[in-house]
């Protein structure tokens, strides 16, 4: 099975430009990029054997739902019959047989999603590039294309490469994650991987939502000193300056836990968020109990030991 | 943004409108109503608002005092291949300007517009020159180069450059993927999508060649090679005054394909495609 790869970061980080550097849409200036183990620097997009998805679609205006996808095969010679049984099994496998004859104006968003998915499958190419597919759609519609892009990837076994901004895209869809910031890799792995154990504070606060907290202080034989609070840490650590993350949800309610008061209680149903201050630092918590705490109440809390994530203070290096 | 006018606001935009069409409107119905009317009603006080009989015979005796057939196809010819190598020219050179890069390109474009500020008049005794040397002169060839190269062209590359600027460059970047090559994509993609754009160049640059009227003066004398404009200076009578009737119902029929270009081209300019087929 052929591996779905997300590229994630911020906006500016370079994803989108790295992705269109595999398509070939933008020149290389050192490295190497290969495909199917054929190094492709110097091919046209065309000669690379990759379709690519475009965030805003960029389908032809003036062509219909049909001719959109036929137009590339039609450009590379097959013929007539071949092509209507490409765009037909394509158009059956996005459901797309009804609108064969529509323009793109008569399309909604996430049917316009569809052809410009259509247009890429059509061809079998060896690599899908998909440049931020969904962040057109609405957020309901976002949910449901994203299952058809994992379930077409599933279904045709073809190397995808994705870029999104949105971390739980980037979770849901992948094999292997590429968190990228300011033109740099910071971290490549499996998504669990990348949210059990994180290379530093940025692919720490990245992935995962809400955010991991980051608390300052000193790694001491007694624990974690921050400004106001001794918070517990896993044994066999050296000591000096550096910052403590825990992830909100793996803050657990203990009657024997670290005191913590209330500034803030959002009840989502499934789970109940809480801002809260420990010692001097603001922290988020997600607990699964109903929890019902007026601000400026105290609550006991304990991070989960097996679950703190310990930076280096000027390297960012884990530390644990 | 929709704003909705009360009635009484929308009464009085009406109505300033009304006014404001007077000067387009007027000169039109003279020509056409005093076309059909003898000499002395047209010029009787007070004029009639309609005309009393309509006499059509005017139009008849357009075609007896010159060979009007002709000198139309001449006009038609050449407008027509003025306006089409003027849309070919320009789209290209539009099209390299806005998405080739080629060193100095803005440079070079500036250069360009600054043919813009050159008045005709001043290179027309140069261009007379030229054409003597090459034995052009009472032939068509002056009328159809010089504009499809010259001013004209000029302002409408500017047009169909700022289009093509506007134009989503995803759409290339697609049919690269797709694989097509630059002159493919130019003609496939790009150009459809222009229609608006090309429909403006249309609407300038046809009414500009059939209207043209220093430049036949200036290069051609036989009745059967005029064009219009040139043509209806010639229906005068034997003292050298204008046969008004014969000449306003030339000048009638002469306003038809203009009328004609604009109504085909600015339907065009209603809803132009380029932008449809991109996001939700």
């Amino acid at each position: 099975m052929a591996n779905s790869v997300v590229l994630v970061g911020p906006s500016g980080c370079g994803k989108s430009t790295l992705l269109r550097m595999i398509a070939g849409l933008e020149t290389i200036t050192g490295g190497e990029i290969s495909i199917g183990g054929r190094v492709v620097n110097e091919l046209e997009p065309k000669d690379r054997d990759i379709a690519m998805v475009f965030q805003n679609y960029a389908l032809y205006p003036h062509m219909t739902v049909a001719k959109n996808m036929a137009f590339s095969l039609e450009h590379r010679g097959g013929s007539k019959a071949e092509i209507a049984e490409r765009v037909g099994w394509a158009a059956d496998i996005l459901g797309l047989k009804p609108l064969l004859e529509r323009f793109p104006r008569q399309l909604s968003g996430g049917q316009r999603q569809r052809v410009a998915m259509g247009r890429a499958i059509v061809r079998n190419p060896q690599v899908f590039l998909f440049d931020e597919p969904l962040s057109n759609l609405d957020a309901k519609l976002r949910v449901v294309m994203r299952g058809e892009i994992k379930g077409l990837h599933q279904r045709l076994g073809v190397t995808t490469v994705y870029v999104t901004h949105d971390q739980v895209e980037a979770m849901t869809m992948a094999d292997k994650i590429v968190v990228m910031n300011a033109g740099r890799v910071e971290q490549f792995g499996a998504p669990l991987d990348l949210y059990d154990r994180p290379a530093n504070p940025f692919v720490a606060g990245f992935i995962g939502s809400p955010a991991m907290n980051f608390i300052e202080g000193q790694l001491t034989p007694n624990g974690f000193v921050a400004k106001g609070v001794v918070l517990p840490l896993p044994p066999g650590l050296a000591t000096g300056d550096a910052v403590y993350g825990i992830r909100p949800e793996h803050f657990e309610l203990v009657s024997d836990g670290l005191p913590a008061i209330v500034q803030l209680v959002e009840p989502m149903g499934s789970e109940t968020r809480v801002t809260m201050t420990l010692g001097e630092h603001r922290v988020i918590g997600v607990f699964h109990e109903r929890l019902q705490a007026a601000p400026g109440a105290t609550i006991h809390v304990a991070p989960q030991l097996n679950a703190v994530h310990l930076f280096d203070a000027a390297s960012g290096k884990r530390l644990n | 943004m929709k704003t909705e006018l009360s009635p009484r606001a929308q009464t009085l935009a009406y109505l300033t409108l009304c006014v404001l069409l007077i000067p387009f409107v007027f000169p039109t119905r003279w020509m056409v109503t005093s076309s059909v009317k003898p000499v002395s009603q047209i010029f009787a006080f007070l004029p009639d608002i309609w005309p009393r009989a309509f006499d059509f015979s005017s139009y008849s005796d357009v075609f007896k005092i010159q060979p009007f057939a002709l000198q139309y196809w001449n006009s038609a010819y050449i407008a027509a291949i003025v306006t089409v190598g003027t849309m070919i020219v320009a789209s290209m050179a539009g099209y390299a300007f806005a998405r080739i890069k080629f060193p100095f390109a803005n440079a070079i474009f500036m250069v360009v517009l600054v043919g813009l500020l050159i008045p005709s008049e001043v290179t027309l005794v140069p261009l007379f020159q030229l054409f003597l040397k090459w034995g052009m002169i009472n032939t068509h060839w002056p009328l159809i180069p010089v504009p499809i190269f010259g001013a004209p062209a000029v302002f409408a590359t500017f047009i169909m450059r700022q289009f093509f600027i506007s134009l989503p460059v995803e759409l290339e970047e697609a049919a690269r993927v797709d694989g097509l090559g630059r002159f493919k994509i130019f003609w496939t993609i790009a150009l459809p999508l222009a229609r608006p754009a090309l429909a403006a160049v249309a609407i300038f640059t046809f009414p500009g060649s059939w209207n043209l009227y220093l430049e036949p003066i200036v290069f051609i004398s036989s009745a059967d090679k005029f064009t219009l404009p040139r043509a209806l200076t010639q229906f005068t009578d034997a003292y050298g005054g204008p046969m008004w009737n014969i000449q306003l119902a030339a000048a009638t029929m002469t306003a038809i394909p203009v009328l004609i270009v604009f109504i085909v081209a600015q339907k065009q300019f209603v809803e132009g495609p380029a932008h449809t087929g991109l996001k939700g």
